[in-house]
């Protein structure tokens, strides 16, 4: 059983930060929680987003997984006005999704969750530096890496107390700076990893440039990105596998 | 099996020369192959899918280069894979010049073990990737390709490369395949053969010889919805015709494109689905509305049929095989050129009527039984039975007379063995086809022609690239004088020499005459020239005027 409504915002916001890695995923409707868990086909970036009961107008679910075509998803939800609120019913017979904006009824047709990747097993990593920053100071060091290469290094300085986001090209090179001045926190430890960029330029597409972002960072380890949207009830973690630094 | 043991292996079998030696590599291959042989014996021809589906991966080649800079990076572009490709030739060659691996995967930092690529897991990946479909899915295609590469070594992403772009080229043809299958797992040449001809599906036929021997491959049998290889035919006259059998049946040979015909069961005991397929296997129906309700109307129980479909005029008078093509493998617009090229369908022969397979029947049964479940006596070709020469070549006047490209001649007692070109079925043709092709290489002959070129080799353009591929070679049909000044035309050209190999800049455009044009994993192009003879040089055609890859594909699917 599940049925619901929620914000046009907040949907868009839960979809989007899902639908940068993947196309189709499995939905966990929990009793207390919407939950996903999905990497993308390459099994480099992963992303953990729950969305609380309390973020809805209304929630009622008794644990059941569907599948879903993110993209159609997408398409209808932008189909409501910003305020807009979104019914959801879910024909257990028909396995089919019952959506309403505002007069307009939609059936969704849904996937096979068994057709669809298996969800990833989350990583237990032990990561020694925390950075606690806001979405545009990401935004713009990401912005700036992506002008030079397609690679950008995350790097906490313990002596200076500072978190560097540098990017090496074939001609140019860019570093951003941030002191703890600069940072909402910082947990100074040993830090230093590559990432792809294609996949941080996406994740970062995702992140609300106004939150707070929490950079869970290590030593050629995984990075952790952590913001909360829908007012502390949803919360979305990135995860993303370095590249070996070859020097 | 993991994929390093089986580029390992395949690494070993592009290095073996002899036919033997590389039958005997690909056996000691599928023996080892485990649970993934069905797999295995479709990678080592460069396939995912079997070869009656035409399932392809669709992937691009700049979709590949992406994947290969991205797992290549940092700072590496799908330009620099381009341009090493310009430089080595070949994309396996390009992919393994990189190191591969510096991207992790987040199963590293999971807590489990590490795991190699298997056979099974690339394969998996690769069919998701062809199901990819929809907006965004050219980018999960490339982030599927890039979680490959990234997991190679340079020997694995060397055939991984070449897998996804299907040129193998390790020198594995269909015949080295199916000589491997009866080596490894004993079984009888006829046997493997047979069920390699019903079943269109290398994979399937080697798990049933390891599992379930010759009672396993005899019980294999053709099934509507998987097309079979056409039956093919060689030139011949009517004298060698009745040489042979003393009577011939003899019929008109369309101009058109060669089409089977799969009429499923439906479910309340009438006619369930209609496929057509074109002579590669390629489906078609969705292009051949027009053919697909003839058959509907006119055919009376499931079936297989094998025939033709040829454009005519207003008239109904046959009109050249390139008419047909403006309606084959058309996506858009079909009912368009529904109502300006108008399609016949000859049907010639009936594969399998019911539930019976016809395929050992003798040809003047299957004719009959094609004539009894067509009720359109129009989509049917009319079977001339004669022993009387005179009336074979009125009967070939008659067809070139109506516009036809000559007769077919065929035994009349014999069965229908599909893929092959026997000799049980004769085309009589007046003209003799030649192609315009670049001359790429060459060698230097031997005693007295040592000083001069004997051997040319030949390609053709393959314009999206603006490089050559080649085709295969000619040495026959060329006097000493000639060679002589073919020598003195080609030698400035000659760009590197090594033994008695050298090869050649594109300048020189040979015509070049022909039988046939058979897919071959020998040349670059995939195809290869049946019985080359070189016909004259055309000093007034440069390299950009010579055939295209795609202008001999529809060549090979014209035959």
């Amino acid at each position: 059983m599940f049925k619901a409504i929620v914000s046009a915002d907040t949907l868009t916001d839960a979809l989007d930060s899902v639908s940068v890695l993947v196309d189709e995923c499995k939905i966990r409707l929990n009793e207390e929680e919407f939950s996903i868990r999905a990497v993308d086909p390459a099994n480099v970036g992963m992303v953990d987003l729950s969305l609380d009961a309390a973020a809805f107008e209304s929630y009622e679910a008794d644990g059941g997984v569907i599948g879903v075509n993110l993209g159609r998803l997408q398409d209808i939800a932008g189909m409501a006005n910003s305020g807009d609120l979104i019914r959801f019913e879910l024909d257990e017979e028909t396995r089919k999704l019952h959506i309403g904006i505002d007069g307009l009824s939609y059936t969704l047709a849904l996937i096979d969750p068994d057709s669809i990747r298996q969800e990833p097993d989350i990583p237990e990593l032990d990561l020694p530096a925390q950075i606690v920053l806001e979405g545009n100071q990401l935004d713009r060091g990401i912005t700036a890496a992506d002008m030079v290469s397609d690679h950008i290094s995350l790097r906490v300085d313990e002596g200076s107390e500072a978190f560097y986001i540098e990017a090496e090209g074939d001609t140019d090179d860019v570093d951003l700076e941030l002191t703890s001045e600069d940072l909402i926190d910082l947990t100074a430890g040993p830090a230093d990893s590559l990432f792809s960029l294609d996949y941080l330029k996406d994740m970062n597409k995702a992140i609300p440039k106004a939150t707070e972002v929490t950079v869970d960072l290590g030593e050629e380890f995984p990075v952790k990105l952590h913001y909360e949207f829908a007012e502390g009830l949803g919360h979305v973690t990135y995860m993303l596998a370095p590249r070996i630094q070859s020097e | 099996m993991e994929f390093e043991a089986f580029a390992e292996r395949v690494d070993g079998i592009e290095a073996e020369s002899g036919d033997i030696e590389t039958i005997e590599r690909v056996a000691a291959l599928f023996e080892t192959a485990d649970a993934e042989l069905p797999v295995v014996a479709r990678f080592v021809q460069g396939r995912v899918f079997p070869a009656w589906s035409s399932r392809t991966l669709d992937i691009g080649p700049s979709l590949c280069y992406t994947a290969i800079a991205r797992a290549a990076g940092p700072n590496v572009s799908a330009d620099d894979i381009e341009a090493r490709l310009a430089d080595r030739g070949e994309i396996g060659a390009v992919a393994a010049s990189y190191e591969f691996g510096d991207q992790q995967g987040l199963a590293a930092f999971g807590g489990g073990s590490i795991s190699g690529l298997t056979v099974d897991d690339v394969d998996t990946d690769l069919r998701a990737l062809a199901a990819a479909d929809g907006s965004g899915s050219q980018d999960r295609k490339v982030d599927i390709l890039f979680g490959l590469f990234r997991q190679c070594s340079r020997l694995e992403a060397r055939y991984l490369a070449r897998l996804v772009l299907g040129e193998m080229r390790i020198g594995v043809g269909e015949g080295t395949v199916r000589d491997a299958i009866c080596e490894a797992f004993d079984q009888l040449p006829e046997a493997v053969a047979r069920a390699l001809q019903v079943t269109n599906d290398y994979g399937e036929v080697a798990a049933v010889a390891r599992e379930e021997g010759q009672a396993g491959l005899d019980g294999l049998e053709l099934d509507i919805g998987r097309p079979v290889q056409s039956m093919l035919a060689q030139a011949g006259t009517a004298a060698e015709a009745l040489d042979s059998w003393e009577e011939a049946a003899a019929e008109v040979k369309f101009d058109g494109a060669r089409v089977q015909i799969h009429v499923e069961a439906g479910e309340d005991g009438g006619l369930g689905e209609v496929s057509i397929y074109s002579r590669n296997m390629d489906d078609v129906t969705a292009a051949l509305p027009d053919i697909v309700d003839v058959v509907r109307q006119s055919v009376t129980e499931p079936c297989i049929l094998d025939g033709e479909v040829v454009a005519v005029d207003d008239a109904g008078d046959p009109l050249p095989f390139q008419h047909v093509l403006r309606r084959f493998r058309r996506k858009h617009d079909v009912d368009r050129m529904v109502e300006e090229v108008t399609l016949r369908l000859h049907a010639f022969d009936c594969l399998r009527a019911g539930s019976e397979g016809l395929l050992e029947r003798p040809l003047v049964d299957r004719h009959r039984r094609l004539e009894a479940l067509v009720t359109d006596d129009e989509a049917v070709a009319d079977l001339l039975l004669s022993d009387d020469p005179d009336e074979l070549a009125a009967f070939e006047a008659e067809a070139l007379e109506a516009g036809h490209e000559g007769i077919m001649l065929k035994n009349p007692q014999s069965t229908y063995s599909p893929g092959d070109r026997g000799q049980n079925w004769l085309k009589r043709k007046p003209d003799v086809e030649t192609v315009d092709l670049v001359v790429t290489g060459g060698e230097w002959g031997e005693g007295r022609r040592a000083s001069f070129l004997g051997t040319f080799l030949l390609s053709v353009r393959e314009p999206e690239t603006n490089g050559y591929r080649t085709i295969g070679k000619v040495a026959t049909g060329i006097t000493d004088e000639k060679l002589a000044e073919l020598t003195e035309l080609l030698e400035p050209h000659i760009t590197a020499e090594s033994g008695q190999t050298v090869d050649i800049q594109p300048s020189v455009v040979f015509e070049v005459g022909y039988e046939e044009i058979q897919p071959s994993p020998t040349y670059s192009s995939g195809y290869a020239l049946r019985f080359p003879r070189f016909v004259a040089v055309r000093p007034d055609k440069s390299p950009a005027d010579c055939e295209t890859v795609d202008r001999i594909e529809r060549l090979a699917e014209s035959q």
